[in-house]
């Protein structure tokens, strides 16, 4: 660890940090990243390890495992960090990815992987300077109101200024929100299953990494040529285009054309609005500057400007807010809202509490539909009014939410599938697996993969996709479960490395294969996709030891309810489908 | 702009080009998404090494993404104080502006970090010091044009080389720049 440079093959760290005692040791886990590579691979393994029998999410034993992959910091689009961790949102495995800046500062700071455990009895912070690990208290920025400022007060005490990643928690995660988030160098995420939530039962509020080391190839030529051919490929040829030009909210006038685009709590999947909430409209409009996660030519962060009167006198604060599809799926077309400018306002609202925003969209879209029905009334909402499209209900809403001052926002604090056995309306609680979905209705796949993946995530599997070859031409149901088992190997692969995928189609096996040899970690195509099915056993076994099981998954009518890109779905039918995929996987 | 981009319509040109004094621009910073490739490409072109540390160039921000990049780069002076500053004459003039470094004479006193207050020299892991060649490679790893290499003449001094007509090369659509990068043009006459 003292040396300047270290050659590759191979990762070799793993830095344990301990909350509790302030502690830290750091141990050569080589065997694990030659089996596995690194990413989700190494993570699962570790969580198998270090998971206790019984222990809840948010208990301090419970780890939060980050960890890298051997060509992050390396090759490009190659800047995603995993985190594993038992979901205080449904219980279940907790697996979410962000960008920014961190792989490349794990990587360059020689800990490949971190093993948090523990908690501190006070707010802590950790900063990370190469090999020193520092904690230090962080009482004075807890309840700090955003999630943003805190990266503002920690840029000025640490040291290491121009390329270091700051991680950290808002006032969602310190109070107990189950789908708080934590906020990665401002504009990226862990988003999704509430690792905002377990970082602030431990206590921690932020972490910050700064990483100065080098990496030599074996066969810098070799590194040299694939890194030119790879980078041309993402840079020059058509395969990312949609992430360089209008970026992932392209899809929201796709998806509304080809009606899969949830409306109104999933009461339509075509909205009237979509025109003026689409990735057009915010590009030409608000569209000021687009960034990268370190180490990506892509620049898919799209930032937009919002300028805000303040007074008559022509007074104006601007917001400079970040902007994606599921974002203005789940503030937009979910609560009716037509406004961009209010989807903007909404974003900003959701990013300075540190929560997850599809499930903030999927609480408030399904808290209006309860109003409206008469299962609630303005005594559970303390005065609140909630209609479609109604903006200034929706931001007094989500502080509420956060602030959770009765039993009904403090409900809402864990999501749909919770508030609706206490509540009622579980019929249209829209969730799958106890996570509000992401932004697609488009059929059996997408049902399916959300049901059936590690994460209930549209990103295990893609079932959209199956959905998307399924509405071009015939496809058969078990043709769909094969396409879902397939892409869900593949991603485990990717995600060892740990690749953005966007860049999904640029990393195909034999690419994969080639950067790996140039860094001397000799891999076939078989053996990379052994590993992805071995991710997948390891994986279910952690979900079936956090309780997961095929039974106890509910599917709201909902779903059933609404027209989808592909047609009305049956339940029995997927029903059928995911006995398919059972029996096909053996799980 | 006063000097005409890189351009390969012949063969005599390109060769032109080639024997050129050329100097690294900072052209376009404020369109820099902060991907740091140019970076890699010069640690990985000049220190056979996957790194972002022994770049010449230092792409940074001061106060988080929210705050613009900053591209620290040699200026290419011309008349660079920090050769004026190396007490062992490791630094000379090179020919377009900035230096060129005799490694084997540098003993890292750091006397030309001190004089270069644009913050663009540091020095490696063996205390040699860190400073631009203006070979341009970055600039074949920067997906925004935010880099260019341009012509100068041999003392350093800007040269006026276009004096074409001038004209409006912003793209027709917001997107019509990207759609051609990409592969694809967009439908003359769309909207």
């Amino acid at each position: 660890m003292t040396t300047e440079q270290y050659a590759i093959p191979g990762l070799k760290n793993v830095l344990y940090i301990d909350l509790t005692s302030r502690s830290y040791y750091i141990k050569d886990r080589r065997d694990l990243y030659e089996k596995y590579l690194g990413g989700v691979g190494v993570a699962t393994n570790l969580m198998l390890e270090e998971y206790i029998e019984g222990t809840g999410p948010l208990d301090p034993e419970m780890p939060i495992i980050l960890s890298t992959g051997p060509l992050s910091g390396v090759y490009p689009t190659c800047t995603k960090t995993v985190a594993l961790f038992r979901s205080p949102h449904n219980g279940e495995l907790g697996e979410s990815y962000a960008g920014g800046r961190l792989a490349m500062s794990m990587r360059y700071s020689g800990y490949e992987t971190i093993v948090i455990k523990g908690a501190s009895q006070y707010p802590v912070y950790v900063a990370i300077h190469d090999d020193k690990v520092i904690f230090r208290d962080a009482s004075s920025i807890w309840h700090l109101s955003s999630a943003i400022d805190v990266g503002k007060v920690l840029r000025d005490v640490e040291p290491g200024a121009g390329r270091r990643s700051i991680i950290r928690i808002g006032p969602a995660g310190e109070k107990g929100i189950t789908y708080a988030s934590v906020n990665v160098d401002t504009y990226r995420h862990f988003g999704r299953l509430g690792l905002g939530t377990v970082f602030g039962a431990k206590k921690l509020k932020a972490l910050l990494i700064v990483g100065n080391q080098e990496i030599k190839s074996p066969d810098h030529n070799a590194y040299r040529k694939t890194y030119s051919k790879l980078y041309d490929t993402i840079v020059k040829t058509g395969l990312t285009e949609k992430y360089h030009n209008l970026g992932t909210s392209e899809n929201i006038l796709v998806l509304n054309e080809l009606k899969g685009l949830p409306t109104r709590n999933l009461q339509g999947t075509s909205f009237e609005g979509a025109e003026t909430i689409s990735g057009e409209l915010f590009a030409e409009k608000y569209l000021i500057r687009r960034v990268s996660c370190a180490g990506c030519p892509i620049g898919c962060v799209h930032v937009a400007m919002l300028r805000r009167p303040f007074s008559k006198a022509h007074e104006y604060e601007t917001l400079n807010i970040s902007y994606d599809y599921e974002l203005i799926y789940a503030l937009g077309s979910n609560l009716g809202v037509a406004d961009p400018e209010a989807v903007l306002e909404l974003i900003d609202a959701c990013e300075k509490a540190g929560v997850d925003i599809i499930s903030m969209g999927g609480v408030l879209a399904w808290a209006t539909e309860m109003q409206q029905r008469g299962k609630i009334s303005t005594v559970e909402t303390m005065g609140l009014q909630f209609s479609w499209g109604d903006k200034a209900a929706y931001l007094r809403a989500i502080d509420l939410v956060v602030q959770g001052p009765n039993d009904f926002y403090a409900a809402l604090g864990k999501g749909v599938g919770y508030a609706s056995k206490k509540y009622g309306g579980e019929e249209f609680a829209v969730q799958l697996g106890g996570l509000e979905i992401p932004g697609y209705h488009t059929g059996l796949g997408n049902m399916l993969g959300l049901t059936v993946g590690f994460r209930h995530s549209h990103l295990d599997n893609a079932g959209y996709a199956a959905d998307q070859a399924a509405f071009n031409r015939p496809l058969s149901d078990e043709k769909i479960v094969e396409a879902i088992i397939e892409e869900e190997d593949r991603r485990s692969v990717l995600n060892c490395m740990v690749a953005c995928l966007f860049a999904r189609n640029v990393y195909t096996y034999p690419n994969i294969i080639e950067a790996l040899k140039s860094l001397g970690i000799e891999k076939t195509e078989e053996e990379l996709k052994e590993l992805g099915r071995d991710i997948f056993r390891k994986k279910y076994e952690l979900k079936k030891k956090f309780g997961f099981k095929f039974e106890e998954l509910t599917m709201p009518k909902r779903f059933f309810e609404t027209t989808s890109t592909t047609g009305k779905l049956e339940e029995d039918r997927v029903k059928r489908a995911i006995e398919l995929y059972r029996k096909k996987r053996g799980v | 702009m006063l000097y005409k981009k890189k351009t390969h319509t012949s063969l005599k040109e390109e060769l032109e080009w080639e024997i050129m004094a050329k100097r690294l621009k900072v052209a376009n910073p404020a369109r820099c998404i902060g991907c740091y490739s140019c970076m890699m490409a010069c640690a990985r072109t000049w220190y056979d090494t996957i790194s972002l540390k022994n770049s010449r160039i230092n792409i940074q921000t001061r106060g988080g993404i929210e705050t613009p990049y900053a591209a620290i780069v040699c200026h290419a002076c011309i008349d660079p104080p920090c050769m004026r500053a190396c007490p062992l004459g490791a630094l000379t003039k090179r020919k377009g502006g900035g230096v060129n470094l005799n490694k084997e004479i540098c003993d890292g006193c750091g006397n030309c970090i001190e004089a270069c207050i644009v913050g663009a020299i540091h020095l490696d892991a063996e205390k040699k010091a860190v400073i631009c060649k203006h070979c341009g490679v970055c600039t074949k790893f920067c997906p925004h044009d935010v880099l260019e290499m341009i012509e100068v003449e041999d003392s350093g001094e800007i040269k006026v080389t276009d004096t074409s007509p001038v004209e409006d090369t912003s793209p027709v659509s917001s997107t019509a720049s990207h759609k051609e990068l990409y592969g694809r043009k967009e439908p003359e006459e769309e909207k």
